[in-house]
């Protein structure tokens, strides 16, 4: 390991110092640690180191060498090797290493190596007794984000097709990673653990992102807001059990005693009748009329399913 | 396939050599405590850097690191000035933890700023386009968070998951715990004797007690979620496709997998559960076994029949 950390610390400086972009040849003959080695072997180790770079972060790039695109050579641009400085404070990344410590993305403690890169903390801080666990579907979750900040197009798996999307944004919402963006037919939102083979774009900046995009915006608060049926405003009764619960889940204003009666803007029925038959015999939709007799069918249809 | 260790340690020595630069000389202590490392490891890791450098390799050509008294020393090594960019994973992780707990109203005015900052720098055109939304009852989560730090006991009314029924407790609170879009409580149940967990959003009221206690030494990882016990009853349930999403939120056993539905075992303290999730997927569930659960079903269809009619 230690020829391996010394071998590829002077490749990475090489590459950093080179010019212009520089052979697989020329790297065997110039860095230290390849020179005695046999075609195959080089071949292999220098794939592997490549791979380790770029694991790593490392903006590793093969480009042409001449304007005629005959030869191609390996590079690293130093200014895209070297990080968008944040120039955080020291109690600034203090802050962060906390929140680090306490937030678990892909069951490992989200972005502690990273902060390493920005300096690292002095630690002295004691056992939080608050974690998050944002959820284990890490897999693509890098790719995303890579799509969405350098704007490559995606393609993947969802559902049974094929989708082709531009990705806006990324957002965790009830314990799920989503991802927005446009497709042919509009906006969508899909949840990233049902996406399977995921093909990241080659082009950077291959799309525009509107101005007015926002992802809080794009991501509503309630299942039942988003959906394309026709939005009805519709009343609910909660029993003064559920009332104070139902308040909490909605943002509302508990009552004191008695039950709780809201308006809901509802563009997907399917998902509200869900929610409010979760409540069991203690909610009811009091109008419109036409969503009570729906509630009512689903209730039929449960018995009959029941058998 | 190089190992991850190797990988971890060379980014740790790519993180440190523009630390040490910049300050000019770094004392030993502080770049200990800073990149987590113990003496060995970073006399190791500067030998390492010794002997790296531009191709020639000649002494000249060699970067300088050592440790000179207390301080470590680094130096020829422009190419390293600055640091190295983030990996996707990291920089999302990053940002998402300080999110998360900005969402959740306990993060400080800095770790804004440090959101803020770090959002310009990785997503500079792209500020909107990232969100992490954990938010629950903050008054709550306040609360039963320092009650956990200065390990307070606590009086909770609290609405059972399993039996829809509320019950005053009184609870020690050693962790307060986000997972699957939810927000747990765990600790010390004294009413029943034996440590459980529980939902916060649940916690109808809650009151913080004089009485101190004694938080368990080595607390594991808190486990959420529902160890099935010999009381408990099963239903077997047949699902459609479109109602696949249950197993994303409920303990449930696969029984069997196929194109037109999957077949789950469910197992609850009580049958109210599983027949509300009956009753909320309608056509989309069959239920081929569990009497109990059936039995409540019909009940609770009776109650609802009288009121929508």
């Amino acid at each position: 390991m230690q020829n391996v950390v010394e071998r590829v610390i002077n490749l990475l400086i090489y590459l950093l110092d080179s010019p212009s972009p520089v052979t697989a040849e020329q790297v065997r003959q110039t860095v230290a640690g390849y020179g005695e080695q046999s075609d195959d072997a080089f071949h292999r180790m220098f794939e592997r180191d490549k791979d380790l770079l770029k694991r790593m972060g490392v903006p590793l790039e093969l480009k042409a060498m001449d304007k005629w695109e005959i030869d191609f050579g390996y590079t690293v641009d130093p200014d895209e090797y070297a990080i968008p400085d944040p120039r955080l404070t020291e109690q600034e990344r203090v802050a962060l290493s906390v929140a680090a410590r306490m937030v678990r993305l892909g069951g490992a403690n989200a972005g502690l190596a990273g902060l390493l890169k920005l300096g690292g903390v002095e630690v002295g801080a004691g056992i939080e007794p608050l974690a998050a666990d944002l959820g284990a579907e890490a897999a693509v979750l890098g790719d995303l984000f890579l799509a969405v900040s350098e704007r490559r197009k995606l393609e993947f798996e969802y559902g049974g097709s094929t989708r082709f999307l531009d990705p806006y944004g990324i957002a965790h919402r009830r314990g799920h990673w989503y991802l927005i963006g446009q497709t042919a037919d509009g906006e969508r939102v899909y949840r990233v653990d049902r996406i399977a083979g995921l093909e990241v774009g080659k082009q950077a900046g291959a799309f525009v992102r509107p101005k007015r995009f926002h992802v809080k915006q794009a991501m509503s608060t309630h299942p039942w807001e988003a959906g394309t049926d026709e939005t009805v405003d519709a009343t609910v009764r909660f029993d003064p059990d559920v009332a104070w619960w139902a308040a909490r889940h909605l943002g509302a204003e508990a009552p004191e005693h008695g039950p709780l009666e809201v308006e809901l803007p509802v563009a997907n029925r399917d998902a509200f009748i869900g929610w409010v038959l979760g409540f069991g015999p203690d909610a009811e939709v009091l109008a419109p009329a036409e969503l009570r007799e729906q509630v009512l069918a689903r209730v039929e249809a449960a018995v009959q399913a029941a058998g | 396939m190089t190992s991850d260790r190797t990988a971890t340690r060379l980014s740790r020595i790519l993180a440190l050599i523009p630390y040490v630069l910049a300050k000019d000389g770094a004392k030993v202590s502080e770049i200990l405590e800073r990149f987590g490392y113990t003496e060995a490891e970073l006399t190791r890791d500067l030998n390492t850097v010794f002997f790296c450098g531009l191709p020639g390799y000649t002494p000249g050509d060699l970067m300088e690191a050592y440790i000179d008294g207390d301080e470590v020393i680094i130096d020829a090594a422009d190419y390293f000035a600055r640091a190295p960019r983030l990996t996707s994973m990291e920089a999302l992780g990053l940002m998402a933890a300080g999110m998360a707990i900005l969402g959740s109203g306990q993060g400080s005015p800095e770790l804004g700023k440090a959101v803020d900052k770090l959002t310009k720098a990785l997503l500079p055109d792209a500020g909107t386009a990232v969100d992490v939304d954990v938010s629950g009852d903050s008054a709550n989560l306040a609360a039963l968070k320092s009650a956990a730090i200065e390990r307070r006991v606590v009086r909770i009314t609290y609405r059972s998951l399993s039996h829809e029924e509320e019950t005053v407790r009184e609870i020690e609170p050693w962790a307060v715990v986000t997972t699957l879009g939810n927000w747990y409580v765990q600790g010390y149940c004294r009413m029943v004797d034996a440590e459980r967990v529980f939902r916060v959003d649940r916690i109808r009221r809650m009151d913080v007690l004089d009485e101190e206690f004694e938080r368990p030494e080595n607390l594991t990882e808190p486990g959420i979620g529902y160890t099935p016990s010999d009381d408990d009853i099963a239903a077997r349930i047949r699902l459609s496709p479109r109602a696949r999403w249950v197993l994303d939120y409920y303990p449930v056993d696969v029984l069997k997998e196929t194109k037109t539905g999957t077949e789950i075992r469910f197992t609850s303290p009580d049958a109210e559960i599983p027949a509300r999730l009956l009753l909320r997927l309608g056509p989309e569930a069959r239920l081929l076994e569990g009497d109990e659960v059936r039995e409540r079903l019909v009940a609770i269809a009776g109650t609802l029949r009288a009121r929508y009619r």
